[in-house]
């Protein structure tokens, strides 16, 4: 391929960008950056370099406007959509920003499920998901706290103005107001479970990790783990099943998508279950 | 006996007469229990319901049928109570079952799950039916499929079974 004399001036001023950039020179890598911008302003790299650079300030405001002519031109750009995401964040956009986020995860791990990016979003997309569930959940622990207390009240004052009895006296209508109030009591707690957080089910975690699955992968033995850490295992230990021991490739792992939509499934109702330790 | 029945032989007449006898009776075990708890809810959500209503028509001093802010915010409590109650009861009200724990061609529950190199999961029986009677390919995807390589989704079946631990209406076949 013949570069054309800008095309030529553009690529080197990038390649003094990166340089810039690894010594922390922002200021220097963003003016490289832009001069490339300015000879070719259609390669996307360029912009989510700059961005890069910007997010590196705190500037989001610019890593936004990079980040969205990034994707403009390359609408599968891994780096553009996380650092769009990042910044929507930052300006507490949080269900655009969560949105960005995945987009840029479903991309990174159609690329290269074990690269370094597809950690670093997931960790990102994790704590967003978190803050998320946090708010709603204290919202909603609130008005549950409220209600009890309002049926429980209300409950009291109409046994108090039905019941005829004399004080102290434990007769039928009284026993069976106390367990009302404990029934009410489990009630209430049945309600609010799910924000309560506790132990994942164990199908829904992979067996050497112990943490929730993020991308499941299952075995010809049926044994199902975390993609990241079989292929881990399979490079650096051996080419078998770590639990069954029958002989495993690469390619025989299959993407267990039923317990990809279950670990889907769980998060929404218990997002609790999103922080990372 | 259906353990040892699909061990020797998945599409077996027996294997599903086995199935249909062990589901009736697990529905039977849940009708039983949870027709008492419902009951139980059914009540203590009335009781509730009327002393809201009453306390709000006595601590109300607004004419009726004026909507104020303490109206608004007694249906709002009202809805809230059914929903708390529906969360409550709901291990004994038949509803959906999760997709992901269903076959895509029975619609059903799964009983014995395979999953598919196309990560597709589908009910041992009828994926083997598919396979001896339409054609050697996975029916979604359709890629090439034959069956030894068909491998059985544990994890997926372990969901099954705590689902139904919890949602013992689920046993009713049709």
């Amino acid at each position: 391929m013949v570069l054309g004399s800008a095309a030529k001036q553009a690529e080197q001023l990038r390649k003094d960008g990166n340089l810039y950039f690894k010594k922390d020179r922002f200021g220097a890598a963003i003016d490289a950056y832009t001069e490339a911008i300015t000879l070719c302003p259609n390669v996307p790299v360029y912009w989510t370099n700059r961005a890069l650079c910007h997010r590196k300030r705190n500037d989001w405001l610019k890593v936004e406007e990079d980040c969205r002519r990034a994707i403009q031109l390359d609408h599968s750009s891994v780096k553009a959509h996380y650092m769009l995401g990042l910044a929507l964040l930052k300006k507490q956009e949080l269900d655009e920003g969560v949105k960005e986020l995945q987009k840029a995860l479903d991309l990174g791990r159609g690329a290269n499920p074990k690269g370094y990016m597809v950690d670093e979003i997931w960790q990102e997309l994790a704590k967003a998901k978190y803050l998320l569930w946090e708010h709603a959940s204290s919202k909603r622990s609130w008005e549950l706290q409220s209600l009890k207390e309002a049926c429980e009240t209300a409950l009291r004052e109409k046994h108090f103005l039905d019941d005829s009895q004399p004080e102290g006296f434990l007769d039928e209508a009284s026993i069976s107001h106390m367990k009302q109030l404990e029934v009410l009591r489990q009630v209430f707690r049945k309600a609010g479970e799910a924000d309560i957080p506790s132990e994942v089910p164990d199908y829904l975690c992979c067996k050497i990790t112990l943490d929730i699955f993020r991308d499941p992968v299952i075995t010809p033995s049926g044994v199902t783990y975390e993609r990241a850490v079989i292929l881990d295992h399979l490079q650096k230990v051996g080419k078998f099943d770590p639990i069954t021991r029958e002989p495993l490739d690469q390619s025989q792992l299959v993407p267990n998508l039923a317990i990809k939509e279950a670990v889907q499934a769980y998060l929404d109702e218990h997002g609790w279950a999103y922080k990372m330790d | 006996a259906l353990d040892l029945g699909r061990g020797a032989n998945p599409k077996g007449y027996m294997v599903d007469e086995i199935w249909q006898e062990l589901a009736k009776a697990k529905y039977l075990l849940w009708e039983h229990a949870s027709s008492k708890r419902s009951w139980e809810l059914q009540s203590l959500k009335e009781a509730c319901e009327t002393a809201l209503r009453e306390k709000h028509f006595l601590d109300d001093s607004q004419p009726e049928g004026f909507l104020d802010e303490a109206s608004i915010s007694h249906m709002k409590q009202l809805e809230v109570l059914r929903q708390v109650f529906r969360k409550a009861g709901e291990a004994d009200t038949p509803g959906e079952v999760p997709d992901y724990l269903c076959c895509k061609i029975t619609l059903d529950i799964f009983r014995d799950p395979v999953i598919t190199p196309s990560g597709v999961t589908y009910e041992r029986a009828v994926i083997l039916d598919h396979l001896e009677k339409v054609g050697k390919f996975d029916p979604i995807t359709r890629e090439p499929l034959d069956q030894s390589q068909l491998v059985p989704n544990l994890a997926i079946k372990e969901a099954v079974q705590e689902y139904l631990d919890k949602h013992g209406w689920a046993y009713k076949v049709d």
